[in-house]
């Protein structure tokens, strides 16, 4: 079905997506409105301040990120708090997002071999909605483990109130959720900035060109301007 | 309470500065508790108040001889009190509880903050406060539940096994307010002697099974302990069997941490490599954007 809205200023695109997403707006298709925005830098600079608190505490040989806030016990005061931030954050983001990242049977397999080939370039494309696989497995990975993170994080934050055995358990998955939920972050900062251009711009401004709508979800799409698939 | 430019620093927390330099020896120091001639009189219990110039903490009396029901951030030395029957006669087992100052130090090994816990070439483990950042990681890694956070200063505490009075050459003020000679304090070699000696006694006494604490799962203590029921010594005010520091500390700072660095360190080198390679994805002209057919 079509949303197409006229093209009548010429920063339309940028007013508009303060409250629609999906609509295309002359050369442009509204990616992600404002809310979804600001909600996704939220979580993006709420774990900027957890990493930056968190990484002396993690390993000494970043005790000079701990310096750039005034020191450990600043990093120990703030890391929880901040912490608390991005829990909610998430939550917000999980809820928001939630309906568009229903996965099918066939965006399973991004799990694997899937997200090689398109990481060769190889894949399909053909079917690819609003988000791929590979965006929605990220998501379920970051979501679940900002839980797991927040979780061992509470009992981190209050040693003294819970059983030994739990406070070092919570040491593990600690790690364990931050390392899954850092490596994952690398590649989600590389796909969508510099490997492939005109992403980012979805997230700042909030739109995309029909082109990069057209190279990287085709359904989307072929969806919001009402196209059927030429040709088999 | 750290005593800084006094006694070289063995091993450091959260830091690879140190290991020992091997230019000043000094041999490792211990007390000695005999639990068996430990007549309960808290006479180390007030010592231990007054040298360290710690607050009265208010007692509680839950129906035995015991001060506190456990060890305070202003409490470092605690005479553990249990009544046990034991071949048809009863028992009153005494116990030190304090800092065991482990030759490896659970609470050390745990601490993220630099230089925060300390173990000088004397064996002695201590809390420096001024690197101490409160996070309560070293309760977490002690075996035996000592060092106690203290919400007025924000930092955790513990005994210092008197390392301003060891320093200078005198014994830690437990040791010279206890009345029967249940305390000694000395070199690791003669206490650990000294120990076997007593319990040679007690074995010749009749206490069979009476055995010499000084656990090897932590490398060893700086406060052996002589148990009568050494066969026993969670009899001893919950004293463990064979304690060990936890495996999720060692497992952090030994596995997940460097395989974490690596994992984050590879993903970067990962998508360098692939944008070197593949370059930019989208790069490619997707032609006319109107070559779909609009819906019927």
């Amino acid at each position: 079905m079509s949303k197409v809205v006229r093209q009548i200023g010429f920063d339309e695109g940028a007013f508009a997506a303060r409250e629609k997403e999906d609509v295309v707006v002359g050369g442009e298709i509204i990616r992600h409105r404002l809310s979804s925005r600001v909600i996704h830098w939220t979580v993006a600079n709420t774990f900027l301040l957890c990493l930056i608190t968190g990484l002396p505490v993690w390993t000494p040989v970043f005790g000079w990120l701990g310096t750039l806030v005034g020191g450990l016990s600043v990093c120990r005061l703030v890391h929880p708090i901040a912490g608390l931030a991005f829990a909610a954050a998430s939550l917000a983001m999980a809820v928001q997002w939630w309906d568009d990242m229903k996965m099918t049977k066939e965006e399973r397999g991004w799990v694997g071999p899937k997200l090689l080939e398109y990481l060769r370039d190889a894949a399909n494309h053909d079917r690819i909605g609003k988000y791929n696989g590979g965006q929605k497995v990220y998501f379920y990975t970051t979501k679940l483990a900002a839980l797991g993170l927040l979780v061992s994080g509470v009992v981190l934050w209050f040693p003294a109130s819970f059983a030994p055995w739990m406070r070092v358990v919570a040491i593990v998955l600690h790690n364990l959720t931050f390392i899954l939920f850092a490596v994952s972050l690398v590649f989600h900062i590389y796909l969508a900035s510099v490997a492939e251009p005109g992403t980012f711009n979805s997230m700042t401004r909030g739109t995309v060109s029909k082109a990069w709508a057209r190279i990287h979800h085709p359904k989307w799409y072929r969806d919001l301007l009402g196209l059927e698939k030429k040709g088999p | 309470m750290a005593v800084t430019g006094t006694l070289e620093i063995r091993r450091s927390s959260a830091s690879v500065w140190g290991s020992p330099s091997g230019l000043r020896s000094l041999p490792a120091v211990s007390k000695l508790v005999d639990t068996s001639t430990c007549i309960g009189c808290k006479a180390c219990e007030v010592a231990c108040q007054e040298w360290n110039d710690l607050p009265s903490v208010a007692t509680m009396n839950d129906g035995d001889y015991q001060t506190l029901p456990t060890l305070d951030a202003a409490f470092w030395n605690l005479i553990r009190f249990d009544e046990r029957e034991v071949d048809g006669g009863i028992k009153w087992l005494m116990r030190k509880d304090q800092c065991m100052h482990c030759a490896d130090p659970g609470c050390l090994e745990a601490c993220p903050a630099p230089g925060a816990i300390v173990q000088y070439e004397n064996g002695i483990v201590d809390v420096n406060p001024a690197q101490c950042i409160g996070c309560g990681y070293c309760e977490t890694g002690c075996p035996f539940d000592v060092p106690r956070f203290s919400a007025k200063t924000g930092k955790m505490s513990k005994c210092t096994l008197c390392v301003d009075r060891v320093s200078i050459g005198l014994e830690p003020a437990c040791i010279k307010a206890c009345p029967t000679g249940c305390l000694h304090f000395g070199t690791k070699d003669d206490m650990v002697a000294l120990g076997k000696q007593r319990v040679a006694q007690l074995k010749a006494a009749g206490y069979a099974s009476a055995a010499l604490y000084d656990p090897t799962g932590v490398g060893g203590t700086g406060v052996v302990t002589v148990l009568a029921h050494g066969d026993h010594p969670e009899w001893y005010g919950g004293l463990p069997g064979s304690p060990r520091i936890p495996w999720g500390v060692a497992i952090w700072k030994k596995f997940l941490r460097p395989l974490g660095f690596l994992a984050i360190l590879g993903a970067v080198i990962g998508a360098f490599g692939h944008h070197l390679y593949h370059g930019n994805k989208g790069h490619v002209d997707p032609g006319p954007l109107d070559t779909d057919e609009p819906k019927a």
